[in-house]
């Protein structure tokens, strides 16, 4: 007598019975596909874009900025110096002792005009000291064309985002004049040319000397904002901690300065899920549908294997069987049909929006997300498959056989 | 002797508390034929659920090659039904989705107690013996009744048991099915030495059956 119900016979009756309604069997086994294929897709395409954005974004851009607060120069009318950042010792000090800040650095931002041999265009020129700012924004990874904050050694040399360089018409070893609040025009050369992805940064950010930047303003000592980069994003108390001892800054978070893509990733997020698990759930009850009518159709047959010798155990083994091949059959033709839909997307070329410079769509292939779709097809056909199963092996032959 | 069941009573609860059986003792001998007849609902399918421990509901002791039967439990029962017990039952209940081979095959796939081959083989024999070898990979449903009657008897006999137990098997069969199905029965008594107890209406079985018990309204007359 066999002591598991996990033996060959089983495994035969239950494969006779799948084979047996092969057009229900297959029809199944599409439903588990499209929910896995779905979810594959979906996910990999909603990640991807969340990926991107985060990745842009974040490195883009400061987890935290300290500057100025604005109202300190709203007395005078034609303000030629930029207001300068209080307590920046202080804050220095503070941050250093804090745990949570992984590197920060200071700059000094001044509005400008650009002006190239076509274009002239008012803006902001942000003045950084290189040291600093290398472990802030991994601008190697960005640049275009030329060289990154290393040119910023030659003092009249500027970075441009690949938008601005566009609009203003220069590339890389061009000139262009640059005139300041307090009316000194310098000539400048375009050392570099970068892409953030984003047309937000593409479109305005520029990177020049902070300590030319100090001189030409004649401003030597003068930094109006520091940007922080935390170990972890989410603990943002340091906020607090600056603004409760600093009344005289504005301290901005991430959340603050990036809303709309932090609200759009959580969207993203639920709607992947919601649809996928919707999905997953209408091919959960194809399966539970066909197998509690396969059940009810088959009480007598149920009852003869029971008579025979077959136990309760065998007949859910049987019957579970059944829905867990259909389950991994699905998932694997999921994963497959999942993973071409995301390649042919992932290859699509993307017309440039005004809100992302890709060239095709941003996909992501984490083998993690494949793994989860398999076991989250295989999981729901289980979970379908067992209460009909269960149902079967409560079969009482008796009933059954003196019914007829 | 094979069976012996003793004081057996049996009481229905639903829709109401209703004896089936009043005090029923009985011994079964080895290649012994036993009808047991009687008017519907005098309780003959009932005892005979009881007598291939189909049903253990019931008050009074069984025993059967052996064992008490009240003593086992369900696993047990099951395992012990596989390999001491053949069950016939009116509608033959073949597999549809086997072919008649497989379906003769199923009881002894559950014993395991030879190879596949071997099963194979005796199933080889068993058809051979019913007429009907040239029939073994047909679809179960493409017999007719008589013959899908001989394929279940067959399929009670693969793991070899002492005791076949057969619920009205000519009751849906025509007259020559009929003499056909019973010949065999009864060949395996004579010659194989096995125990066949079946209910049935007909007369011309319970008068050429060893032995014929009637059944009157739960009670045994004797």
């Amino acid at each position: 007598m066999s002591n598991t119900v996990f033996n060959r016979t089983n495994i035969f009756i239950a494969l006779q019975y799948l084979l047996s309604r092969k057009k229900q069997s297959i029809l199944a086994t599409l439903g588990v596909m499209l929910g896995v294929t779905t979810f594959i897709v979906m996910i990999n395409f909603m990640t991807g874009v969340n990926d991107f954005l985060d990745d842009a974004v974040f490195n883009g851009s400061p987890d935290i900025t300290v500057g100025a607060k604005k109202d300190a120069q709203k007395h005078k009318k034609f303000e030629t110096r930029i207001s300068s950042l209080p307590d920046v010792t202080e804050i220095d000090q503070l941050l250093t002792e804090d745990e949570n800040v992984q590197s920060f650095a200071h700059q000094v931002q001044s509005p400008a005009i650009l002006i190239s041999n076509t274009m002239q265009l008012p803006g902001g020129i942000n003045g950084v000291f290189p040291e600093e700012e290398k472990h802030m924004v991994e601008l190697e990874r960005r640049l275009l064309d030329g060289k990154g904050f290393e040119s910023l050694k030659d003092e009249n040399s500027i970075l441009l985002g690949v938008s601005l360089a566009k609009k203003l018409q220069v590339s890389v070893g061009d000139e262009l004049k640059m005139i300041l609040p307090n009316g000194k025009r310098t000539q400048l050369k375009v050392g570099g040319v970068f892409s953030f992805g984003i047309t937000t940064i593409d479109n305005v950010r520029t990177y020049f000397s902070a300590n030319t930047l100090q001189k030409l303003l004649g401003q030597e000592q003068t930094t109006t904002h520091i940007h922080i980069k935390l170990k972890d994003r989410n603990n943002i108390a340091l906020k607090s901690k600056i603004t409760s001892r600093h009344d005289d800054v504005v301290v901005e978070d991430w959340q603050d300065s990036n809303k709309t893509i932090v609200i759009g990733n959580k969207v993203r997020d639920i709607l992947t899920w919601s649809v996928s698990f919707a999905l997953l759930l209408v091919a959960g009850f194809g399966i539970y549908n066909i197998l509690n009518i396969t059940v009810i159709q088959k009480r007598k047959d149920i009852a003869v294997l029971k008579t025979m010798g077959y136990a309760s155990g065998d007949i859910v083994f049987i019957f579970l069987v059944q829905s867990i091949i259909i389950g991994v059959l699905g998932a694997i033709l999921g994963i497959a049909l999942g993973y071409a839909i995301s390649y042919g997307i992932s290859v699509t070329p993307l017309d440039t929006s005004d809100f992302i410079i890709v060239d095709t769509y941003p996909i992501n292939f984490t083998p993690v997300y494949y793994l989860m779709g398999f076991v989250f097809g295989v999981l729901t056909t289980i979970l379908a498959g067992y209460f009909p199963s269960k149902k079967a092996s409560k079969v009482d032959p008796v009933t059954i056989i003196r019914g007829a | 002797m094979i069976l012996e069941a003793t004081h057996i009573n049996k009481y229905f609860k639903d829709p109401e508390r209703h004896q089936v059986l009043h005090d029923v003792s009985l011994q079964l001998h080895d290649g012994e034929l036993i009808s047991v007849y009687g008017e519907s609902g005098s309780g003959k399918s009932t005892l005979l659920y009881i007598l291939s421990t189909l049903d253990t509901d019931f008050d009074g002791s069984l025993q059967t090659q052996g064992r008490d039967i009240k003593s086992l439990s369900s696993i047990e029962l099951t395992n012990f039904r596989n390999e001491h017990i053949g069950f016939v039952y009116q509608f033959h209940y073949l597999l549809p989705e086997f072919n008649v081979l497989q379906n003769i095959m199923l009881p002894a796939m559950k014993l395991r107690d030879r190879t596949k081959e071997e099963i194979k083989a005796d199933a080889m024999t068993l058809l051979e013996e019913i007429g009907m070898k040239d029939l073994a990979f047909r679809p179960s449903y493409k017999l007719s009744g008589g013959q899908q009657q001989r394929v279940a008897i067959a399929r009670a006999l693969i793991n070899n048991p002492n005791l076949i137990v057969a619920d009205e098997p000519t009751g849906n069969l025509d007259q020559k099915n009929t003499e056909m199905v019973f010949e065999l029965l009864k060949d395996i008594t004579e010659n194989k030495g096995k125990t066949v107890v079946m209910a049935t209406h007909n007369p011309k079985i319970y008068k050429n059956s060893h032995r014929a018990i009637e059944m009157i309204d739960g009670f045994v007359r004797l």
